[in-house]
């Protein structure tokens, strides 16, 4: 009986042991990932960057209008947070667990490219005949994006950063729309009055501040080129050295001081909710802003030309790429081919407030009616403008441009650090990046 | 044939009783190499390298070139003496105001079990929503600050997580509402089970309140004070998500932990070889403080 009772206990115990081993064997498992459509539907999985509710919606839209056309397709809408996106596409990566589509910005393809995270799409693009058919700037920066000039994304659309202004607070003052960089500095004075919490300016200090800094910064000293040459960051340039001092002298006198930590969405809100007389930002937040104002209540400009007389323009495609290791691809370029064409493209670009990669839908009358399509539409009509041509291709752009200068930033707002000092310091972190990029390329 | 048969079933059962142990130690060994050993030892393994996963190009094994690298870094110093600094703030406060909270509910009064979980319910919020509620608190548009400004109070546009020298202090706040209720929680467990009998004879000895405190009330609670002194340190340390989402690290890197720097550099940057190696660092600075603590306060032995 003794006997028999140990027996049982040893059986329990391996059978605990056993189970446990499945369990923790089961935690690791890969579930899955991408739904597979043997015999039957096939679903693809969408990672969007943006979860703004409004883009989300529009995004919906544009997957039932191709879910339409294209039956036996489902794709699956999966929104991550703005702000950490790369994480969670990063471990995916770590652990192969991609999806089938996603949404980066030209600022995301060399991180995802040198990860061997895409897809290239230039067969796709020859195949489709999509070089007549779309803004050959627009493909040509995307692929500029990339270190082996290849095409990642889909060049459906581009931001153009573009000055908004309160057209109603302008005219109380009695101020015009600025044409000049010498009416912006007059505009954002006279609309600031600190004794009832209005400020003619809002100034970007927090998380994301560089593009900011490029589009107030490069315009006004007139210089589209990060590295000259020679490889040369043109950071510490005396004229850009100038503009950004007449950029930090804006923070505190003509903005609240609280911009010092002000990211995208604090400067939007301040901006529509009455608090900011003039923000510096992309098309894109258009439709965000007509939320809370009236078209009336608002004007749009491009960036003016430099002291030189050149005007620079700062404009970012944004598209849809497909990941190397999606199972299936077919479909997957069935979806990217859907967001270029005049019907996906006209409704994408439209909803989202963007620029439309298709010359055909460039030309639809709803372009011209918004205000800030207008501006941009100014902009790519410019002949004598120059982009400002930003180094995505760079691995080490986004961390020194994001996590290491922004404590420098900060204090160069807060008075603790000159602007000349910043600007030395990362035109050399920028030009030895460039160096090692060079080396490592060879 | 039978002495045979009883000698081999012998051997059987010596056989079985070995493994029998480490069949049921076997589920407990496996989660802590899996969930514990491997971790760490992938943290060490990868300090030792140059780890940019979306750097390739630059990846390899550098020794201790990261540790050096360390060592003349003057965000890792910056963000280890904010860290110490944060950590013995938000101590002493947290220690102070839950000895204080506890006393108090201690005491019979009329509502007291509902004061009681309104003290505790602080430390039931989930990290995020505390953040969330002291970004609002803050926020210069819709938080206290407007209406301080609507009153001419301060200027208009003005936070304290924005202000020089007082983000500190306004992530100090938030924290305290969020970590004073758990020093209160374990220091009232104790203050519970002090007989009453020992404070009326304290009494009719004459003793003062002073007196009881140090002679009654303290010895009880010195030990829940010890362990919850450590462990809101050590959590104190490695605090991520108050700061990291309260004040991102700025304003100019003023709010940086060094667990803040590892997020930054291996989250942002991407570069784990690097973080690998600051999290190393705090991983042996977090053993020291703990060793050496428990010894000071002979944690485990009797008085």
């Amino acid at each position: 009986m003794r006997s028999q009772s140990q027996g049982t206990k040893r059986w329990i115990a391996a059978a605990v042991a056993v189970t446990s081993v499945t369990a923790v064997a089961g935690c690791s498992s890969d579930d899955g990932g991408a739904a597979n459509g043997d015999g039957g539907d096939v679903v693809l999985e969408l990672w969007d960057t943006d979860t703004r509710p409004e883009r989300t919606a529009n995004l919906e839209t544009l997957i039932d209008m191709f879910e339409a056309e294209n039956p036996g397709i489902t794709i699956e809408y999966l929104g991550l947070p703005t702000d950490s996106y790369m994480q969670k596409i990063s471990t995916a990566i770590s652990t192969n667990s991609t999806p089938d589509l996603l949404t980066p910005k030209a600022s995301d393809i060399s991180a995802l490219v040198a990860q061997g995270a895409l897809a290239p799409l230039d067969d796709m693009f020859a195949a489709g005949g999509w070089e007549d058919k779309i803004d050959p700037v627009m493909v040509e920066s995307t692929r500029a994006a990339a270190p082996d000039g290849s095409l990642y994304i889909t060049p459906a659309t581009a931001l153009v950063d573009v000055l908004y202004y309160r057209a109603d607070w302008l005219e109380e003052v009695g101020v015009d729309v600025p044409q000049t960089w010498g009416d912006f500095e007059n505009a954002v004075a006279a609309m600031t009055d600190t004794s009832s919490g209005r400020f003619g300016y809002t100034i970007r200090g927090g998380s994301g501040f560089f593009p900011g800094f490029m589009d107030m910064v490069y315009t006004r000293a007139g210089i589209g080129e990060i590295f000259d040459a020679d490889g040369k960051a043109t950071l510490d340039d005396p004229a850009i050295v100038k503009a950004a001092q007449e950029y930090v002298d804006l923070y505190k006198t003509t903005t609240a001081e609280s911009d010092l930590t002000a990211d995208f969405k604090v400067m939007i809100a301040q901006f529509s909710g009455g608090g900011a007389g003039t923000l510096t930002h992309s098309i894109g937040s258009y439709p965000t802003i007509l939320e809370a104002l009236d078209p009336e209540q608002v004007a749009v400009t491009l960036p003016y030309p430099g002291e030189n007389g050149t005007q620079v323009i700062s404009q970012l495609t944004t598209g849809f790429g497909m990941f190397a290791s999606s199972e299936h691809k077919e479909a997957a370029q069935k979806f990217l081919e859907f967001t270029m064409g005049e019907e996906g493209n006209s409704f994408w670009a439209e909803a989202s407030g963007y620029m439309p990669g298709n010359t055909a839908v460039a030309d639809e009358p709803w372009v011209a009616e918004s205000k800030a399509l207008a501006a941009a539409a100014e902009a790519r009509s410019n002949t004598s403008a120059v982009p400002l041509n930003v180094p995505y291709y760079l691995p080490e752009w986004t961390s020194i441009t994001g996590t290491d200068m922004l404590p420098d930033w900060q204090a160069v707002l807060q008075g603790n650090m000159t602007v000349e000092d910043f600007c030395a310091k990362y035109a050399t972190a920028l030009t030895e990046a460039q160096k090692r990029y060079e080396e490592a390329m060879k | 044939m039978t002495i045979t048969a009883t000698h081999l079933g012998r051997r059987a059962r010596r056989r079985s009783a070995h493994w029998h142990p480490y069949a049921l130690i076997a589920p407990a060994a496996l989660l802590v190499a899996v969930f514990l050993v491997y971790p760490v030892a992938s943290v060490f393994y990868y300090s030792l390298q140059t780890y940019n996963v979306t750097m390739p190009l630059y990846n390899g094994f550098v020794g201790f070139g990261n540790f050096v690298e360390i060592f003349h870094d003057e965000k890792f110093w910056n963000s280890l003496a904010f860290t110490f600094k944060w950590v013995v703030v938000e101590i002493a406060l947290q220690f102070v105001f839950g000895l204080i909270l506890a006393l108090l509910i201690n005491q019979a009064f009329k509502g007291r079990g509902l004061v009681r979980s309104l003290v505790f319910t602080p430390w039931a919020v989930a990290g995020i929503l505390t953040t969330t509620i002291w970004l609002l608190i803050y926020n210069p548009t819709t938080g206290v600050g407007r209406y301080l400004a609507d009153m001419g109070l301060i200027p208009y546009g003005t936070s304290l997580l924005s202000g020089e020298g007082t983000a500190f202090w306004a992530a100090v706040l938030a924290e305290l509402w969020k970590g004073a209720p758990f020093f209160a929680i374990l220091i009232l467990a104790d203050l519970q089970s002090v007989p009453a009998e020992l404070y009326e004879s304290a009494e009719m000895d004459g003793a003062g309140r002073i007196r009881k405190f140090l002679s009654i009330t303290w010895p009880h609670i010195r030990l829940a004070v010890v362990i919850a002194t450590l462990l809101r340190a050590v959590w104190e340390f490695n605090n991520v998500d108050l700061l990291y989402t309260l004040t991102g690290g700025g304003p100019a890197g003023s709010t940086t932990t060094l667990p803040l720097y590892v997020a930054q550099t291996a989250i942002y940057d991407r570069d784990f070889g690097y973080g690998s190696a600051l999290t190393v660092i705090a991983f042996i600075l977090l053993i020291i403080f703990t060793v050496v603590y428990l010894r000071m306060n002979r944690f485990g032995k009797d008085d």
